[in-house]
Protein backbone atom coordinates (compact mmCIF):
# COMPACT_ATOMS: atom_id res chain seq x y z
CA UNK A 1 0.00 0.00 0.00
CA UNK A 2 2.64 2.49 1.05
CA UNK A 3 4.76 1.47 -1.89
CA UNK A 4 1.85 2.18 -4.28
CA UNK A 5 1.24 5.50 -2.56
CA UNK A 6 4.89 6.53 -2.65
CA UNK A 7 4.97 5.59 -6.31
CA UNK A 8 1.96 7.82 -6.99
CA UNK A 9 3.43 10.76 -5.11
CA UNK A 10 6.70 10.35 -6.98
CA UNK A 11 4.86 10.36 -10.30
CA UNK A 12 2.87 13.40 -9.25
CA UNK A 13 6.04 15.29 -8.39
CA UNK A 14 7.62 14.19 -11.66
CA UNK A 15 4.54 15.13 -13.72
CA UNK A 16 3.60 18.44 -12.21
CA UNK A 17 6.14 19.81 -9.73
CA UNK A 18 9.51 19.18 -11.34
CA UNK A 19 10.58 21.94 -13.71
CA UNK A 20 7.25 23.64 -13.01
CA UNK A 21 5.45 21.30 -15.40
CA UNK A 22 2.12 22.31 -13.86
CA UNK A 23 2.44 25.40 -16.00
CA UNK A 24 1.51 23.32 -19.06
CA UNK A 25 -1.81 22.63 -17.39
CA UNK A 26 -2.57 26.12 -16.10
CA UNK A 27 -1.51 27.81 -19.32
CA UNK A 28 -3.55 25.23 -21.20
CA UNK A 29 -6.67 25.99 -19.15
CA UNK A 30 -6.33 29.68 -19.94
CA UNK A 31 -5.97 29.03 -23.67
CA UNK A 32 -8.88 26.59 -23.68
CA UNK A 33 -11.13 29.11 -21.93
CA UNK A 34 -10.02 31.90 -24.23
CA UNK A 35 -10.71 29.90 -27.37
CA UNK A 36 -14.08 28.78 -25.99
CA UNK A 37 -15.18 32.27 -24.95
CA UNK A 38 -14.07 33.96 -28.16
CA UNK A 39 -15.62 31.27 -30.36
CA UNK A 40 -18.85 31.31 -28.40
CA UNK A 41 -19.16 35.05 -28.83
CA UNK A 42 -18.52 34.79 -32.55
CA UNK A 43 -20.87 31.82 -32.77
CA UNK A 44 -23.63 33.79 -31.05
CA UNK A 45 -23.27 36.73 -33.42
CA UNK A 46 -23.24 34.51 -36.52
CA UNK A 47 -25.98 32.28 -35.11
CA UNK A 48 -28.40 35.09 -34.30
CA UNK A 49 -27.87 36.77 -37.68
CA UNK A 50 -28.31 33.53 -39.63
CA UNK A 51 -31.37 32.58 -37.58
CA UNK A 52 -32.99 35.96 -38.24
CA UNK A 53 -32.29 35.74 -41.98
CA UNK A 54 -33.73 32.23 -42.15
CA UNK A 55 -36.85 32.94 -40.09
CA UNK A 56 -37.64 36.23 -41.80
CA UNK A 57 -37.25 34.51 -45.18
CA UNK A 58 -39.70 31.82 -44.08
CA UNK A 59 -42.13 34.24 -42.40
CA UNK A 60 -42.37 36.69 -45.26
CA UNK A 61 -43.31 33.86 -47.61
CA UNK A 62 -42.42 33.24 -51.24
CA UNK A 63 -45.12 35.35 -52.85
CA UNK A 64 -44.17 38.51 -50.97
CA UNK A 65 -40.49 38.32 -51.84
CA UNK A 66 -40.32 40.85 -54.62
CA UNK A 67 -38.27 43.94 -55.30
CA UNK A 68 -34.72 44.53 -54.16
CA UNK A 69 -35.27 43.62 -50.50
CA UNK A 70 -36.94 40.38 -51.56
CA UNK A 71 -33.98 39.59 -53.81
CA UNK A 72 -31.55 40.43 -51.01
CA UNK A 73 -33.25 38.21 -48.45
CA UNK A 74 -33.32 35.34 -50.96
CA UNK A 75 -29.62 35.64 -51.64
CA UNK A 76 -28.83 35.87 -47.92
CA UNK A 77 -31.03 32.88 -47.20
CA UNK A 78 -29.26 30.85 -49.89
CA UNK A 79 -25.85 31.77 -48.45
CA UNK A 80 -27.01 30.80 -44.96
CA UNK A 81 -28.37 27.46 -46.20
CA UNK A 82 -25.07 26.60 -47.87
CA UNK A 83 -23.15 27.65 -44.76
CA UNK A 84 -25.30 25.45 -42.50
CA UNK A 85 -25.08 22.46 -44.84
CA UNK A 86 -21.32 22.62 -45.27
CA UNK A 87 -20.43 23.31 -41.65
CA UNK A 88 -22.79 20.74 -40.16
CA UNK A 89 -21.89 18.19 -42.82
CA UNK A 90 -18.13 18.10 -42.29
CA UNK A 91 -16.11 17.10 -39.21
CA UNK A 92 -14.80 19.83 -36.92
CA UNK A 93 -11.29 18.41 -37.09
CA UNK A 94 -11.27 18.66 -40.90
CA UNK A 95 -12.59 22.24 -40.76
CA UNK A 96 -9.85 23.16 -38.29
CA UNK A 97 -7.14 21.67 -40.49
CA UNK A 98 -8.51 23.30 -43.65
CA UNK A 99 -8.43 26.64 -41.83
CA UNK A 100 -4.87 26.03 -40.62
CA UNK A 101 -3.24 24.39 -43.63
CA UNK A 102 -5.24 25.97 -46.48
CA UNK A 103 -7.19 29.14 -45.77
CA UNK A 104 -4.87 30.71 -43.20
CA UNK A 105 -1.75 28.77 -44.21
CA UNK A 106 0.20 32.02 -44.21
CA UNK A 107 -0.73 32.84 -40.62
CA UNK A 108 1.26 31.60 -37.67
CA UNK A 109 -1.33 32.77 -35.17
CA UNK A 110 -2.75 29.44 -34.01
CA UNK A 111 -5.15 31.08 -31.59
CA UNK A 112 -6.70 33.06 -34.44
CA UNK A 113 -7.07 29.89 -36.52
CA UNK A 114 -8.72 28.01 -33.66
CA UNK A 115 -11.00 30.89 -32.73
CA UNK A 116 -12.18 31.42 -36.32
CA UNK A 117 -12.75 27.72 -36.98
CA UNK A 118 -14.67 27.11 -33.79
CA UNK A 119 -16.61 30.36 -34.07
CA UNK A 120 -17.74 29.54 -37.60
CA UNK A 121 -18.54 25.97 -36.62
CA UNK A 122 -20.43 26.93 -33.49
CA UNK A 123 -22.35 29.61 -35.37
CA UNK A 124 -24.02 26.95 -37.51
CA UNK A 125 -25.29 25.04 -34.50
CA UNK A 126 -26.30 28.15 -32.58
CA UNK A 127 -28.18 29.37 -35.69
CA UNK A 128 -30.40 26.31 -35.60
CA UNK A 129 -30.86 26.62 -31.84
CA UNK A 130 -31.84 30.28 -32.20
CA UNK A 131 -34.15 29.50 -35.09
CA UNK A 132 -36.06 27.00 -33.00
CA UNK A 133 -36.20 29.63 -30.26
CA UNK A 134 -37.60 32.30 -32.56
CA UNK A 135 -40.15 29.87 -33.99
CA UNK A 136 -41.28 28.93 -30.49
CA UNK A 137 -42.57 32.48 -29.90
CA UNK A 138 -46.25 32.96 -30.67
CA UNK A 139 -46.77 34.99 -33.85
CA UNK A 140 -49.10 37.25 -31.88
CA UNK A 141 -46.00 38.75 -30.26
CA UNK A 142 -44.68 39.94 -33.60
CA UNK A 143 -48.14 41.22 -34.56
CA UNK A 144 -48.49 43.09 -31.28
CA UNK A 145 -45.08 44.71 -31.72
CA UNK A 146 -45.80 45.68 -35.30
CA UNK A 147 -49.28 46.96 -34.49
CA UNK A 148 -47.68 49.37 -32.01
CA UNK A 149 -45.71 50.88 -34.86
CA UNK A 150 -42.40 49.19 -34.04
CA UNK A 151 -40.41 48.06 -37.07
CA UNK A 152 -39.47 44.45 -37.80
CA UNK A 153 -35.92 44.83 -36.48
CA UNK A 154 -37.02 46.64 -33.30
CA UNK A 155 -39.69 44.05 -32.59
CA UNK A 156 -37.15 41.28 -33.09
CA UNK A 157 -34.66 42.97 -30.80
CA UNK A 158 -36.98 44.04 -27.98
CA UNK A 159 -39.74 41.45 -28.03
CA UNK A 160 -38.88 38.27 -29.91
CA UNK A 161 -35.19 37.71 -29.18
CA UNK A 162 -35.31 38.18 -25.38
CA UNK A 163 -38.02 35.55 -25.16
CA UNK A 164 -36.38 33.26 -27.70
CA UNK A 165 -33.01 33.32 -25.95
CA UNK A 166 -34.67 32.55 -22.64
CA UNK A 167 -36.40 29.54 -24.19
CA UNK A 168 -33.22 28.13 -25.72
CA UNK A 169 -30.87 28.88 -22.84
CA UNK A 170 -30.49 25.20 -21.85
CA UNK A 171 -29.65 24.30 -25.46
CA UNK A 172 -27.15 27.17 -25.61
CA UNK A 173 -25.42 25.96 -22.45
CA UNK A 174 -25.25 22.54 -24.04
CA UNK A 175 -23.61 24.05 -27.11
CA UNK A 176 -21.12 25.89 -24.92
CA UNK A 177 -20.19 22.68 -23.09
CA UNK A 178 -19.75 20.85 -26.40
CA UNK A 179 -17.62 23.70 -27.68
CA UNK A 180 -15.40 23.70 -24.59
CA UNK A 181 -14.73 19.99 -24.90
CA UNK A 182 -14.28 20.10 -28.65
CA UNK A 183 -11.46 22.65 -28.38
CA UNK A 184 -9.39 19.69 -27.16
CA UNK A 185 -8.63 18.91 -30.83
CA UNK A 186 -6.73 22.18 -31.17
CA UNK A 187 -3.64 20.17 -30.32
CA UNK A 188 -3.63 18.93 -33.92
CA UNK A 189 -2.63 22.38 -35.11
CA UNK A 190 -0.17 22.74 -32.26
CA UNK A 191 -2.11 25.15 -30.09
CA UNK A 192 -1.09 24.62 -26.47
CA UNK A 193 -4.48 24.21 -24.88
CA UNK A 194 -5.38 22.02 -21.93
CA UNK A 195 -5.36 18.60 -23.60
CA UNK A 196 -2.09 19.30 -25.37
CA UNK A 197 -0.63 20.49 -22.07
CA UNK A 198 -1.32 17.04 -20.63
CA UNK A 199 0.10 15.44 -23.76
CA UNK A 200 3.34 17.37 -23.50
CA UNK A 201 3.81 16.24 -19.89
CA UNK A 202 3.14 12.64 -20.93
CA UNK A 203 5.70 12.96 -23.70
CA UNK A 204 8.35 14.13 -21.26
CA UNK A 205 7.65 11.92 -18.25
CA UNK A 206 6.24 8.82 -20.00
CA UNK A 207 3.44 8.77 -17.42
CA UNK A 208 0.00 8.76 -19.07
CA UNK A 209 -2.37 8.25 -16.17
CA UNK A 210 -1.96 11.30 -13.96
CA UNK A 211 -1.78 14.00 -16.66
CA UNK A 212 -4.83 12.58 -18.43
CA UNK A 213 -6.84 12.22 -15.23
CA UNK A 214 -5.99 15.76 -14.18
CA UNK A 215 -6.93 17.10 -17.61
CA UNK A 216 -10.24 15.21 -17.50
CA UNK A 217 -10.97 16.46 -13.98
CA UNK A 218 -10.36 20.06 -15.02
CA UNK A 219 -12.75 19.79 -18.00
CA UNK A 220 -15.34 18.25 -15.71
CA UNK A 221 -14.92 20.98 -13.11
CA UNK A 222 -15.31 23.75 -15.71
CA UNK A 223 -18.42 22.13 -17.18
CA UNK A 224 -19.97 21.74 -13.72
CA UNK A 225 -19.19 25.36 -12.94
CA UNK A 226 -20.87 26.56 -16.16
CA UNK A 227 -23.91 24.40 -15.47
CA UNK A 228 -24.21 25.92 -12.02
CA UNK A 229 -23.87 29.50 -13.26
CA UNK A 230 -26.48 28.89 -15.93
CA UNK A 231 -28.81 27.45 -13.32
CA UNK A 232 -28.62 30.75 -11.44
CA UNK A 233 -29.12 32.75 -14.63
CA UNK A 234 -32.09 30.68 -15.70
CA UNK A 235 -33.77 31.18 -12.36
CA UNK A 236 -33.29 34.93 -12.69
CA UNK A 237 -34.69 34.98 -16.21
CA UNK A 238 -37.69 33.01 -15.04
CA UNK A 239 -38.69 35.95 -12.84
CA UNK A 240 -41.40 36.92 -15.30
CA UNK A 241 -42.89 33.41 -15.24
CA UNK A 242 -44.23 33.73 -11.71
CA UNK A 243 -47.92 33.14 -11.63
CA UNK B 1 -61.08 58.71 -41.46
CA UNK B 2 -60.65 55.34 -43.14
CA UNK B 3 -61.88 54.58 -46.57
CA UNK B 4 -61.75 51.09 -48.03
CA UNK B 5 -62.15 50.49 -51.75
CA UNK B 6 -62.75 47.12 -53.33
CA UNK B 7 -60.60 45.30 -50.80
CA UNK B 8 -59.83 41.67 -51.64
CA UNK B 9 -57.74 39.15 -49.78
CA UNK B 10 -56.89 35.61 -50.87
CA UNK B 11 -55.16 32.94 -48.85
CA UNK B 12 -53.97 30.75 -51.69
CA UNK B 13 -57.06 29.66 -53.61
CA UNK B 14 -59.32 30.65 -50.73
CA UNK B 15 -60.95 34.05 -51.23
CA UNK B 16 -61.48 35.47 -47.74
CA UNK B 17 -62.44 39.02 -48.69
CA UNK B 18 -64.25 39.55 -51.96
CA UNK B 19 -64.55 43.25 -52.54
CA UNK B 20 -65.17 45.36 -49.45
CA UNK B 21 -66.12 49.00 -49.80
CA UNK B 22 -66.60 51.06 -46.68
CA UNK B 23 -65.99 54.43 -45.09
CA UNK B 24 -65.43 54.93 -41.39
CA UNK B 25 -65.92 58.49 -40.24
CA UNK B 26 -64.33 60.35 -37.35
CA UNK B 27 -65.82 59.26 -34.02
CA UNK B 28 -67.81 56.39 -35.44
CA UNK B 29 -67.99 53.06 -33.62
CA UNK B 30 -68.27 50.31 -36.18
CA UNK B 31 -69.20 46.87 -34.94
CA UNK B 32 -68.56 43.98 -37.29
CA UNK B 33 -70.54 40.80 -36.74
CA UNK B 34 -70.94 37.62 -38.71
CA UNK B 35 -70.35 33.88 -38.65
CA UNK B 36 -66.83 32.52 -38.23
CA UNK B 37 -64.92 32.36 -41.49
CA UNK B 38 -66.84 35.32 -42.87
CA UNK B 39 -63.68 37.46 -43.05
CA UNK B 40 -64.39 39.84 -40.14
CA UNK B 41 -61.00 39.50 -38.52
CA UNK B 42 -59.16 39.53 -41.84
CA UNK B 43 -60.96 42.75 -42.77
CA UNK B 44 -59.93 44.34 -39.49
CA UNK B 45 -56.34 43.13 -39.82
CA UNK B 46 -56.15 44.58 -43.33
CA UNK B 47 -56.94 48.03 -41.96
CA UNK B 48 -53.51 48.28 -40.32
CA UNK B 49 -51.90 45.97 -42.87
CA UNK B 50 -51.21 43.10 -40.51
CA UNK B 51 -52.60 41.26 -43.52
CA UNK B 52 -51.45 42.51 -46.90
CA UNK B 53 -54.48 42.95 -49.16
CA UNK B 54 -54.39 41.03 -52.43
CA UNK B 55 -56.01 43.96 -54.21
CA UNK B 56 -57.93 47.12 -53.43
CA UNK B 57 -57.08 50.34 -51.66
CA UNK B 58 -57.21 51.60 -48.09
CA UNK B 59 -56.96 55.29 -47.27
CA UNK B 60 -56.23 56.57 -43.77
CA UNK B 61 -56.86 60.29 -43.41
CA UNK B 62 -56.35 60.77 -47.12
CA UNK B 63 -53.12 58.75 -47.36
CA UNK B 64 -53.26 55.57 -49.37
CA UNK B 65 -51.64 53.11 -46.97
CA UNK B 66 -51.76 50.34 -49.55
CA UNK B 67 -49.63 52.49 -51.88
CA UNK B 68 -45.89 52.31 -52.37
CA UNK B 69 -43.44 54.10 -50.11
CA UNK B 70 -45.83 54.51 -47.19
CA UNK B 71 -44.23 54.28 -43.73
CA UNK B 72 -46.70 51.81 -42.30
CA UNK B 73 -45.09 52.03 -38.86
CA UNK B 74 -46.08 55.70 -38.65
CA UNK B 75 -49.66 54.83 -39.64
CA UNK B 76 -49.87 51.99 -37.13
CA UNK B 77 -48.89 54.32 -34.28
CA UNK B 78 -52.16 56.14 -34.96
CA UNK B 79 -54.21 52.94 -35.11
CA UNK B 80 -54.19 50.96 -31.89
CA UNK B 81 -55.02 47.28 -32.06
CA UNK B 82 -56.34 44.93 -29.41
CA UNK B 83 -56.14 41.19 -30.00
CA UNK B 84 -58.24 38.25 -28.92
CA UNK B 85 -55.29 36.71 -27.07
CA UNK B 86 -54.05 39.98 -25.54
CA UNK B 87 -50.49 39.47 -26.81
CA UNK B 88 -48.90 41.25 -23.88
CA UNK B 89 -45.11 40.85 -23.78
CA UNK B 90 -44.63 38.19 -21.11
CA UNK B 91 -40.96 38.99 -20.45
CA UNK B 92 -41.71 42.61 -19.54
CA UNK B 93 -43.46 44.06 -16.50
CA UNK B 94 -46.79 45.79 -17.06
CA UNK B 95 -45.06 49.17 -16.85
CA UNK B 96 -42.49 48.13 -19.46
CA UNK B 97 -45.26 46.77 -21.68
CA UNK B 98 -46.86 50.21 -21.61
CA UNK B 99 -43.77 52.35 -22.15
CA UNK B 100 -41.91 50.15 -24.67
CA UNK B 101 -43.45 51.57 -27.82
CA UNK B 102 -43.62 55.29 -26.83
CA UNK B 103 -40.00 55.23 -25.66
CA UNK B 104 -38.60 53.13 -28.52
CA UNK B 105 -40.40 55.29 -31.05
CA UNK B 106 -38.97 58.36 -29.32
CA UNK B 107 -42.40 59.90 -28.86
CA UNK B 108 -41.79 60.45 -25.15
CA UNK B 109 -38.93 60.33 -22.69
CA UNK B 110 -38.95 57.43 -20.27
CA UNK B 111 -40.21 59.68 -17.46
CA UNK B 112 -43.04 61.12 -19.54
CA UNK B 113 -44.02 57.65 -20.70
CA UNK B 114 -44.10 56.34 -17.13
CA UNK B 115 -46.25 59.22 -16.00
CA UNK B 116 -48.63 58.65 -18.89
CA UNK B 117 -48.66 54.90 -18.16
CA UNK B 118 -49.63 55.47 -14.54
CA UNK B 119 -52.42 57.80 -15.64
CA UNK B 120 -53.70 55.12 -18.02
CA UNK B 121 -53.39 52.40 -15.39
CA UNK B 122 -55.50 54.56 -13.06
CA UNK B 123 -58.22 54.77 -15.68
CA UNK B 124 -58.51 50.99 -15.85
CA UNK B 125 -57.96 50.62 -12.12
CA UNK B 126 -54.76 48.60 -12.37
CA UNK B 127 -52.17 51.01 -11.02
CA UNK B 128 -51.03 48.55 -8.38
CA UNK B 129 -50.15 46.04 -11.11
CA UNK B 130 -47.48 48.26 -12.66
CA UNK B 131 -44.64 46.06 -11.45
CA UNK B 132 -46.38 42.73 -12.02
CA UNK B 133 -45.76 40.51 -15.02
CA UNK B 134 -48.50 39.54 -17.48
CA UNK B 135 -48.43 35.95 -16.22
CA UNK B 136 -49.67 37.13 -12.84
CA UNK B 137 -52.80 38.80 -14.22
CA UNK B 138 -56.26 37.44 -14.99
CA UNK B 139 -57.53 37.44 -18.57
CA UNK B 140 -59.69 40.50 -18.00
CA UNK B 141 -56.81 42.40 -16.45
CA UNK B 142 -54.52 41.43 -19.32
CA UNK B 143 -56.99 42.70 -21.88
CA UNK B 144 -57.44 45.98 -20.03
CA UNK B 145 -53.66 46.37 -20.02
CA UNK B 146 -53.55 45.53 -23.73
CA UNK B 147 -56.06 48.30 -24.40
CA UNK B 148 -54.11 50.94 -22.49
CA UNK B 149 -50.86 49.74 -24.08
CA UNK B 150 -52.33 50.84 -27.40
CA UNK B 151 -53.69 54.04 -25.88
CA UNK B 152 -50.21 54.98 -24.67
CA UNK B 153 -49.43 56.00 -28.26
CA UNK B 154 -52.46 58.33 -28.29
CA UNK B 155 -53.95 56.73 -31.40
CA UNK B 156 -56.65 58.35 -33.49
CA UNK B 157 -58.46 55.08 -33.93
CA UNK B 158 -58.70 51.70 -32.22
CA UNK B 159 -59.21 48.27 -33.77
CA UNK B 160 -60.57 45.48 -31.59
CA UNK B 161 -60.30 41.90 -32.83
CA UNK B 162 -62.70 39.82 -30.73
CA UNK B 163 -61.40 41.39 -27.51
CA UNK B 164 -63.62 39.36 -25.19
CA UNK B 165 -63.72 35.99 -26.96
CA UNK B 166 -60.86 34.45 -24.96
CA UNK B 167 -62.16 35.64 -21.59
CA UNK B 168 -64.03 33.85 -18.83
CA UNK B 169 -67.64 35.07 -18.92
CA UNK B 170 -67.33 36.92 -15.63
CA UNK B 171 -64.43 38.99 -16.99
CA UNK B 172 -66.14 40.13 -20.17
CA UNK B 173 -67.92 42.98 -18.38
CA UNK B 174 -64.81 44.75 -17.09
CA UNK B 175 -63.27 44.84 -20.57
CA UNK B 176 -66.46 46.04 -22.25
CA UNK B 177 -66.70 48.73 -19.60
CA UNK B 178 -63.29 50.10 -20.59
CA UNK B 179 -64.31 50.01 -24.24
CA UNK B 180 -67.57 51.83 -23.53
CA UNK B 181 -65.72 54.57 -21.69
CA UNK B 182 -63.35 54.86 -24.60
CA UNK B 183 -66.30 55.16 -26.96
CA UNK B 184 -67.86 57.87 -24.82
CA UNK B 185 -64.62 59.82 -24.99
CA UNK B 186 -65.11 60.00 -28.73
CA UNK B 187 -62.58 57.43 -29.94
CA UNK B 188 -63.10 56.12 -33.44
CA UNK B 189 -63.46 52.36 -33.10
CA UNK B 190 -63.82 49.27 -35.26
CA UNK B 191 -64.79 46.22 -33.24
CA UNK B 192 -65.14 42.61 -34.32
CA UNK B 193 -67.19 40.94 -31.63
CA UNK B 194 -69.82 38.40 -30.72
CA UNK B 195 -71.12 40.65 -27.92
CA UNK B 196 -74.43 41.73 -29.43
CA UNK B 197 -75.30 43.73 -26.31
CA UNK B 198 -72.20 45.83 -26.81
CA UNK B 199 -72.97 46.22 -30.51
CA UNK B 200 -76.43 47.54 -29.69
CA UNK B 201 -75.35 49.85 -26.95
CA UNK B 202 -72.15 51.33 -28.34
CA UNK B 203 -72.17 50.80 -32.09
CA UNK B 204 -73.06 53.67 -34.38
CA UNK B 205 -73.08 51.24 -37.29
CA UNK B 206 -73.27 47.48 -37.43
CA UNK B 207 -71.82 45.55 -40.36
CA UNK B 208 -72.96 42.01 -41.01
CA UNK B 209 -70.32 40.11 -42.96
CA UNK B 210 -70.70 36.78 -44.68
CA UNK B 211 -68.45 34.97 -47.14
CA UNK B 212 -66.08 37.87 -47.58
CA UNK B 213 -68.54 40.66 -48.27
CA UNK B 214 -70.48 43.16 -46.21
CA UNK B 215 -73.91 41.68 -46.65
CA UNK B 216 -75.80 44.26 -44.69
CA UNK B 217 -75.05 47.44 -42.81
CA UNK B 218 -77.07 49.83 -40.75
CA UNK B 219 -77.66 51.28 -37.33
CA UNK B 220 -77.96 48.73 -34.51
CA UNK B 221 -81.75 49.33 -34.53
CA UNK B 222 -81.97 48.49 -38.22
CA UNK B 223 -79.75 45.40 -38.06
CA UNK B 224 -81.10 43.91 -34.87
CA UNK B 225 -84.66 45.17 -35.16
CA UNK B 226 -85.37 44.75 -38.82
CA UNK B 227 -82.70 42.83 -40.74
CA UNK B 228 -83.27 42.81 -44.49
CA UNK B 229 -81.24 39.80 -45.57
CA UNK B 230 -82.31 36.23 -44.83
CA UNK B 231 -78.71 35.33 -43.95
CA UNK B 232 -78.62 38.10 -41.33
CA UNK B 233 -81.93 36.96 -39.86
CA UNK B 234 -80.68 33.38 -39.71
CA UNK B 235 -77.44 34.42 -38.00
CA UNK B 236 -79.15 36.66 -35.47
CA UNK B 237 -81.70 33.98 -34.63
CA UNK B 238 -78.84 31.68 -33.65
CA UNK B 239 -76.95 34.06 -31.39
CA UNK B 240 -78.03 35.15 -27.98
CA UNK B 241 -78.88 38.79 -27.75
Amino acid sequence: MTEWWNDLVAKFVLDFVEKERWRYITNGVVVTLQVTAASLLMGLVIGILVAIVRTSHDQIGKKNLHGFSGFLIRVLNAICSIYLTVIRGTPMMVQLMIMYFVILASSTNKFLVAFLSFGINSGAYIAEIMRSGIMSIDKGQMEAGRSLGLGYAKTMQKIIMPQAIKNVLPALVNEMITLLKETSICGTIGLNELTRGGDIIRGVTYDAMLPLLVVAAIYLAIVMFFTWIMGLLERRLRESDIR
Amino acid sequence: MISVRNLCKDFGAHKVLRGINYEIGQGEKIVIIGPSGSGKSTFLRCLNLLETPTSGQIFFEGTEITGKGVDINKIRQQMGMVFQHFNLFPHLSIMDNLILAPVELKLMTKEEAKEEALRLLDIVGLREKADSYPGQLSGGQKQRIAIVRSLALKPKMMLFDEPTSALDPEMVGEVLEVMKNLAEDGMTMAVVTHEMGFAKEVGTKVLFMDEGVILEEGTPEEIFGDPKQDRTKEFLSKVLI
